[in-house]
């Protein structure tokens, strides 16, 4: 499976120290910024219950490949989610399902803050409940 | 223990008989282990104390003491431990007597939080008193704990809440609770001080306006016990209810003052050990209050640690602490009004020390984040009091909520902060 921009992202982080994780992902969450997330996706049905700050998740399928997009009011969390949806967009369903926490512990933001690894750890719950990728929850927008 | 009051005496002992200027920061820090500690290579500035507060050495030790050394069942062991764990749990309802100036121990019931105090009062005394169309009385800015009980009890009875107005400042408006007041008016249950707000509710003048009109008065102190002395008998209300953890004692214990009238007029609400006199098949008989409301183990340890927490506290002198805090809240006021785009939410004249704000243009979290980098400790959050957050046209705010130990440094840290958190997020 292509994990190449996971890969990415990892390897950045494991070059830099605590405080220049911080703010690699506030760049990430400015850059995203400047890529409009859809208005009429900010709604309820797109909404990803339990987080302290809003979250919209995106999901798209082409050729049995999922794709996501994902966007928060608060910016710290806007930049997880990009990590996130970059991350593990353009996998199948089986693929997706073989992601596992331990990627997101790789991505050692509990460093950051141990609130942002349960959020992020959440979120890739979420991903893959939308792809119906989580064996017995739910799928689809919403039923997360 | 002993130990414990010695710390806490160190702390005033150069104080004169009401040590308002004497108060000594360093030295009641020195009394909180967890206060030399750092975070992300920082010194730990700990701003979240309406959350919890931090422990004093004295708490820790009265719990390492009682598990250590005096630990057994409380009421029920014929043996000298199980004597001397009853004899530590149940001093502590003279403890909490002597601080809410309450007539006796046995108007204290041990509860394990406020919600669950607040929910007692619930399922027992109004559940046995209030019929279809009573009403209860709250204000806009409850913590979800002294909502949603309320709000179970309508579905089960068909009670009418209502809900009195905050004012823009976080005032809260005496004439305007008044008018609320009708014949059918059964309870009036209210913080006496907000935690997004820090607003302190004239709870004295509302429980006399409550019982003019015949209503029973709960208080949720959960926020208001910690800030200033409290007098149950000088409020008049029928409940006070106020938390161990947020007192610098353990979770896990929590505390419903109660009238003896009101008490003993009241069924029990919850079935076990402890909370009877005799039980066969065909009839218990319930013990007297307190125990009454206590079935079962009670967290007796937590008691005792709380007990301990009291002793340090008033050794300090509520006084004395509601003083220093107030001096903080006045310089944290102060210090946010400095910095463009914060703009503080609560700004009553009676406030307690708890900041809350909102700063133009950025997301509570992300000022929370990047305040934590800096190892300043704050809230974000709608803080369980989403209707307030509603009724002041906002989501979220960052709150600040200083404690006995806090100083002016660390309010001009969490400054120092928030010009960082802008700058960053620019």
């Amino acid at each position: 499976m292509d994990l190449s921009a996971y890969e990415d992202y990892a390897e950045t982080l494991e070059a830099l120290d605590d405080e220049m994780r911080f703010e690699y992902l506030l760049d990430i969450a400015k850059k995203k910024r400047r890529e409009p997330f859809p208005e009429e996706a900010m709604d309820e049905a797109h909404l990803m219950h339990g987080c302290m700050s809003r979250v919209w998740i995106l999901h798209d399928i082409d050729e049995d490949r999922h794709y996501f997009r994902g966007h928060s009011d608060a910016a710290i969390v806007k930049g997880l989610v990009t990590m996130m949806t970059d991350s593990f967009s353009g996998l199948t369903t089986a693929e997706l399902a073989q992601i596992t926490l331990d990627h997101v512990r790789r991505l050692n933001l509990g460093a950051l803050t141990t609130q942002r690894q349960v959020g992020m750890m959440a979120m890739l719950k979420h991903l893959q409940k939308l792809a119906g990728a989580r064996p017995g929850f739910p799928s689809g927008p919403g039923a997360a | 223990m002993t130990m414990g009051a010695m710390t806490a005496a160190s702390a005033v002992r150069e104080m004169p008989a009401h040590g308002r200027n004497t108060y000594d920061p360093a030295a009641v820090r020195a009394d909180f282990p967890i206060l030399s500690r750092t975070v992300y290579n920082r010194p730990l500035c700990f701003l979240d104390n309406g959350a919890s507060a931090q422990k004093p050495q004295s708490v820790l030790d009265a719990i390492q003491h009682s598990y250590a050394s005096e630990y057994a069942n409380v009421h029920r062991g014929a043996h000298f431990l199980s004597g001397a764990a009853t004899e530590a749990y149940e001093g502590v309802r003279e403890k909490v007597a002597a601080l809410l100036n309450a007539p006796e121990p046995e108007t204290v019931v041990f509860t394990k939080s406020v919600t669950e105090a607040i929910n007692l009062v619930a399922c027992s005394w109004a559940e046995a008193n209030l019929s279809a169309g009573d009403e209860i009385v709250i204000t806009q800015m409850e913590h979800h704990a002294n909502i949603v009980p309320w709000q179970l009890l309508r579905d089960r009875k068909g009670v009418v809440l209502k809900v009195a107005r905050v004012e823009d400042d976080g005032r809260f408006d005496l004439e305007r609770f008044a008018e609320l007041l009708t014949g059918r008016t059964r309870l009036v249950s209210v913080t006496h001080v907000s935690n997004v707000l820090g607003t302190v509710v004239p709870v004295a003048e509302v429980t006399r306006l409550a019982k003019a009109a015949g209503a029973c008065v709960l208080i949720d102190g959960a926020q208001g016990v910690v800030h200033q002395p409290v007098d149950v008998q000088a409020i008049g209300c029928d409940f006070y209810a106020f938390t161990g953890h947020k007192l610098y004692g353990p979770t896990g214990i929590g505390v419903l003052y109660g009238t003896a009238e009101r008490l003993a007029s009241m069924p029990p609400w919850q079935g076990g050990g402890d909370m009877i006199e005799t039980v066969s098949f065909e009839k218990t008989v319930y013990a007297e209050p307190p125990l009454r409301f206590e079935a079962g183990t009670p967290p007796f340890v937590q008691a005792i640690g709380l007990g301990a927490a009291i002793d340090y506290v008033r050794a300090l002198g509520m006084e004395a602490i509601g003083a220093h805090e107030h001096a903080l809240c006045h310089h944290a006021m102060g210090a946010l009004r400095e910095i463009p785009g914060v703009r503080p939410i609560g700004e009553a004249p009676d406030k307690a020390a708890i900041v809350s704000f909102v700063v133009d243009g950025l997301h509570s979290m992300d000022v929370g984040a990047i305040l934590d980098r800096q190892g300043v400790a704050v809230r974000v959050g709608h803080h369980c009091a989403q209707p307030l957050m509603a009724r002041m046209g906002i989501e979220s705010t960052v709150r600040a909520s200083m404690a006995l130990y806090n100083t002016t440094e660390e309010i001009d840290a969490l400054a120092a902060g928030i010009r960082h958190a802008q700058k960053l997020l620019a």
